[in-house]
């Protein structure tokens, strides 16, 4: 455009009408300015992200998160405010998602063995044709004589596994290292239900807990810790009371009001004992029919009067600061007067010989203070809304993993497949699982594991899985909350360029219809199936997602992140069966704590799960090797509590190397002492101790980082052959071996421990003037 | 017309009795602000990197032994003992109630650390440094520290400013997107639903953590910041506070720093005797 006197004017005019209106818009302060070196960049904010709903799966409680995706990466993990497990909070473990997603560490293609068995030599081969020929070989020859080993499943990938499984001939296992088998039992035969029930923390006013760590580790923390911080301090109620029985002083011991130490495998009697004086004082709550728990035999639980338990389960008067008969009859009667209480029982209490007697004795209580079905008590959870998709899969017990030993040595089971699960790592060493694998002449193993771990470093056939943040799935809550609802799992990013993995459910029904097994499995991929389970949903008509089609339905549904109907509840009560707490007392016994035997120079060996690591599931995610324990505060290693009393007399200290030895084998540990240890304990975390796989789980030789699992006796507990963890006596001696401890504790020197007493720091106030 | 930022003066809230010291806090803070990644060297060095962390105080022995968990994070102090010590204006307070590092300035003189009573401070001693995957993860929103520069808790102040310039420059509600009619101003149900308070307080699965502006009338924070206020006020003009009857204490209230962080108290049903 020519410049002329005309155009001139008319942009001079626009020119000066553009900067009043910009005046007007209301430019922020600091908005037009050069932004100078010495802002905090914080302060600016850059492009717009997005946040997508999906399931955690970095434990099994699976919880509802949102993930923050900018410019194609996740960058944060925090939970679903809408998911009713969690409501929005998440636990240390679920943040880890995204390094499982990023790890360096990842198998990035499919792999072939290339040295023996064990070296860990393998080399890369290509999906098409090799890697899915391999697979579909495998499964055509040997398929028949084939064990499918998985994390425990839920859902969609629960009936996809288990049809596969049956389509090729294979035994279908779920593997948990310390599994729920017990736990489950003691729900079936004490309230009937197949599925485990919800703790309605948040009304509840007493919490009597065995065993269980629930705060940290136990079947649902996360739900856990949200009930217990309204238990506490809740609007509109009072401060909960909170015992805990338990023969380590663990993170939830450290939470209770009163940890009372137990001697390892008596909880069961003190639970029968609390019932005994329920019953003999007339505590039951109102309505309780005492005489049809009892069968009626008002004497059935005479041998369990306080003044016969209390010695056998090893009480003082120094723990409960005086008569210790007293004590139990005061905590029964405050138990049943403050109403509603609930009784919990897991952890270490089911994980010795006699473990499902102690559970089933824990939750009796329940029915005593009427606490079942009731608020603020114990709540039971409906089954799947699907007829057809399992909402859980089978676990096997050590008595399967037993078998299955055995038949890889004997030849029976050619072929291995494992997704999920690290079985090498975490059953006990003298089960021989990986002797067996390494010796057996006509076996093969395919893994389809993303990281190399102690079992796929066996394995002959690498296929590498997608990660959760990469993949589809589904998961029916357990324990729910009470009501039906559906987890959704959705890819937030994909695979970044130089990894090629392939969704396992996605290969398994590709190799299925290269088999001719259409008619069991007829889904194009596992979205697919995904999305004919929404449709089905839609077609229920109720629940928490509105929708006028099945595509908005589906879209929706995964916006939310899940489906739930709190209209479907549960059973609201359950009926006790007849002569209950006499067929309890029926089966009663001692813990079994055969090996080295109970000489006075030896120990009750209490391991526990790793609050972060778990059992060794996250051991190569450094956020969770880095996170301290919330008690010792190590980090990275291997550590055994021991009372600090004992370690004067045993001339230990802190950062020792200790033996610890069972009549199986021996590991050694990093001494921590710890006032909190009962002086006849030692606990040992699982989770470290790994052999293959990645350096963050891994590069801590020996003397720093082993396997718990590798001492553990092969003590079954009764009536459910689960391994019974909790069931070993050990030895300890000096290595005469010392290493600088990897803690928190100790890190910052102003307010270090032992400088600033602990009342300037973490002020107290008495309940009464709260 | 240069319209003025609104104001906002930031709490925290930290109940003791809900706190179980279960980490959840810890780790979504190192993954929110792009800290390294503290290896086992990090620990044995005294040198780990935790802008939140978990102290555990053991009381007693055995069998009466507590263990008492606190989280300790920059107490975002009215009177920073920090502030005044540096040589170049690194730190300072902001007009939130912050108290702001800025990285480009720090030369890392480290008086700051040393003048700190709370120790949440951490100097970086080494390069920071992750495999390459690792850094798909590092959030674009946070400056990733160089070595021999100071760092610490910022409140998670990108997240604050996220929040400000959808709900209050755009006008938009964070969940549905609409645009708001009445006051642009972050409350705390929208800082809630656009996960714009601290990655550390979004993550507390107890709630033993809070945060919102401490003169929200919907927030969780106002009412212990202004009982906290009311009893510095009592002291200051001679009057006495009934320590035993109240919740509501500041971290070391006796060296005169004001934090911006309030503890709630423990409650103790069976306190040990002391000896």
């Amino acid at each position: 455009m020519k410049l002329t006197r005309r155009n001139f004017l008319a942009w001079a005019g626009l020119g000066a009408v553009g900067a009043v209106a910009c005046e007007g818009f209301g430019i922020r302060h600091g908005e037009l300015d050069i932004q100078s070196s010495v802002r905090l960049p914080e302060d600016l904010v850059r492009g717009n992200d997005n946040w997508y709903a999906s399931l955690c799966r970095t434990c099994p409680s699976c919880e509802g998160i949102v993930i923050r995706v900018m410019e194609g990466r996740a960058k944060m993990i925090q939970g679903n405010p809408f998911y009713p497990t969690n409501q929005g909070k998440i636990h240390a473990r679920c943040e880890s998602g995204l390094q499982a997603l990023y790890h360096p560490d990842r198998i990035s293609s499919p792999m072939r063995r290339t040295g023996p068995r064990a070296s860990a030599e393998f080399s890369a081969i290509s999906w098409q044709p090799n890697a899915m020929d391999a697979l579909r070989t495998a499964l055509q020859e040997r398929g028949r004589s084939s064990v499918m080993i998985t994390e425990p499943l839920r859902g969609h990938m629960a009936l996809l596994v288990d049809r596969f499984s049956t389509a090729i001939g294979a035994e279908h296992l779920g593997f948990e290292a310390i599994d729920n088998n017990t736990y489950r039992a003691a729900v079936k035969n004490v309230f009937g239900q197949d599925s485990m029930p919800d703790f309605d923390l948040d009304n509840a006013a007493f919490i009597l807990s065995f065993g269980a760590d629930f705060l940290s580790t136990w079947v649902s923390p996360t739900r856990y810790l949200r009930g217990y911080g309204e238990f506490r301090q809740g609007d509109n109620r009072d401060r909960g009371m909170f015992y805990q029985i338990d023969s380590r002083f663990s993170m939830t011991a450290a939470a209770a009001d009163k940890w009372l130490p137990v001697r390892p495998g008596w909880e069961g009697h003190l639970a029968m004992s609390l019932a005994q004086v329920i019953i003999e004082e007339n505590l039951a709550a109102p309505g309780v029919n005492v005489g049809s728990l009892t069968g009626g035999d008002a004497q059935a639980l005479n041998n369990f009067r306080p003044e016969t338990i209390a010695p056998m389960a090893g009480l003082t008067a120094e723990m409960t600061g005086g008569d210790p008969v007293e004590f139990l009859k005061n905590l029964a009667r405050s138990f049943a007067a403050s109403r509603p209480s609930i009784a919990i029982g897991g952890g270490s209490a089911g994980a010795s010989s006699n473990g499902l007697f102690n559970l089933e004795a824990i939750y009796a209580l329940n029915f005593l203070v009427g606490s079942v079905g009731e608020e603020g008590g114990v709540k039971f959870n409906p089954g799947s809304p699907w007829d057809d998709v399992p909402s859980t899969s089978k676990v096997g017990g050590l008595e399967d993993w037993a078998r299955i030993t055995e038949q890889i040595r004997s030849g029976e089971t050619k072929l291995l497949l494992l997704h999920g699960t690290d079985p090498i790592h975490g059953l006990p060493d003298s089960l021989q699982l990986r002797d067996a694998i390494i010796q057996a002449d006509d076996l093969m193993v395919i893994s389809f594991s993303p990281f190399l771990d102690d079992t796929s470093a066996l394995a002959d056939l690498i296929l590498p899985d997608r990660v959760s943040l990469e993949d589809w799935g589904d998961d029916i809550t357990e324990p729910g909350p009470g009501y039906q609802m559906i987890g959704f799992q959705q890819p937030v990013v994909n695979p970044l360029g130089d990894l090629d993995p392939l969704s396992f459910p996605d290969v398994l029904l590709t190799v299925a219809q290269e088999l001719g097994k259409e008619s069991q499995l007829p889904w194009a991929n596992f979205k697919s199936m995904l999305r004919e389970g929404s449709d089905a949903l839609f077609e229920l008509n109720r629940g928490s997602i509105e929708a006028s089609s099945a595509e908005e339905f589906w879209n929706n549904l995964l916006k939310r992140g899940g489906w739930w109907d709190e209209q479907s509840t549960g059973p609201k009560s359950v009926q006790a069966p007849a002569g209950l707490l006499k067929t309890i007392a029926g089966k009663a016994s001692s813990p079994d704590f055969s090996g080295i035997g109970m000489d006075a120079d030896s120990f009750y060996l209490v391991p526990f799960s790793h609050n972060t690591l778990l059992d060794g599931y996250n051991g190569h995610l450094p956020w969770l090797q880095a996170a301290p324990d919330p008690l010792s505060t190590v980090t990275w290693q291997t550590w055994v509590e021991l009372n600090d009393k004992t370690a004067e007399q045993l001339d230990v200290k802190e950062g020792d190397i200790l033996r610890i030895e069972s009549s199986k084998d021996s590991i050694r540990a990093v001494v921590y002492p710890t006032p909190a240890a009962p002086p006849d304990v030692i606990s040992v975390p699982f989770g470290q101790g790994r052999q293959y796989g990645s350096d963050y789980a891994t590069d801590r030789p020996g003397k720093e980082s082993s396997n718990v699992m590798d001492i553990l006796e092969t003590t079954r507990v009764k009536d459910t052959g689960s391994l019974a963890w909790a069931g070993t006596r050990v030895r300890v001696s000096k290595t005469g071996e010392s290493v600088s401890i990897s803690k928190l504790e100790g890190d910052v020197r102003a307010i270090e421990i032992g400088l600033t007493p602990a009342e300037d720091i973490i002020k107290t106030i008495a309940p009464e003037n709260a | 017309m240069v319209t003025k930022r609104t104001e906002h003066k930031w709490g925290m809230v930290v109940d003791l009795d809900r706190c179980t010291g279960c980490q959840a806090c810890v780790v979504a803070c190192q993954a929110e602000n792009n800290i390294p990644i503290n290896t086992k060297d990090y620990f044995q060095q005294r040198r780990a990197y935790e802008w939140i962390r978990i102290e555990r105080y053991w009381e007693g022995e055995f069998p009466n032994v507590k263990a008492r968990f606190i989280p300790i994070l920059c107490q975002h102090c009215e009177n920073a003992p920090c502030e005044p010590v540096c040589p170049v204006f690194a730190t300072y307070h902001n007009d939130e109630g912050l108290n702001v590092q800025i990285y480009n300035r720090c030369i890392g003189t480290r008086y700051c650390s040393v003048n700190c009573p709370y120790s949440v401070r951490m100097f970086n001693y080494w390069q920071p440094n992750w495999p390459d995957r690792f850094r798909n993860q590092l959030n674009p929103d946070v400056t990733v520290r160089t070595r021999g520069i100071m760092e610490k808790c910022t409140f998670c102040v990108q997240r604050l400013r996220r929040g400000e310039v959808n709900v209050e420059r755009r006008g938009l509600e964070p969940l549905t997107g609409e645009r708001i009619t009445g006051e642009k101003k972050l409350n705390y149900r929208q800082m809630k639903e656009g996960n714009y308070l601290p990655a550390c307080v979004q993550s507390c699965p107890t709630n033993a953590l809070q945060f919102s502006d401490q003169h929200d009338e919907t927030g969780p924070v106002k009412e212990r910041f202004d009982e906290a206020n009311e009893q510095i006020e009592t002291r200051h003009h001679g009057g006495h506070v009934d320590e035993s009857h109240t919740r509501v204490y500041r971290l070391f209230e006796e060296v005169g720093t004001k934090p911006n962080v309030i503890y709630l108290k423990k409650v103790d049903s069976f306190p040990l005797e002391k000896a």
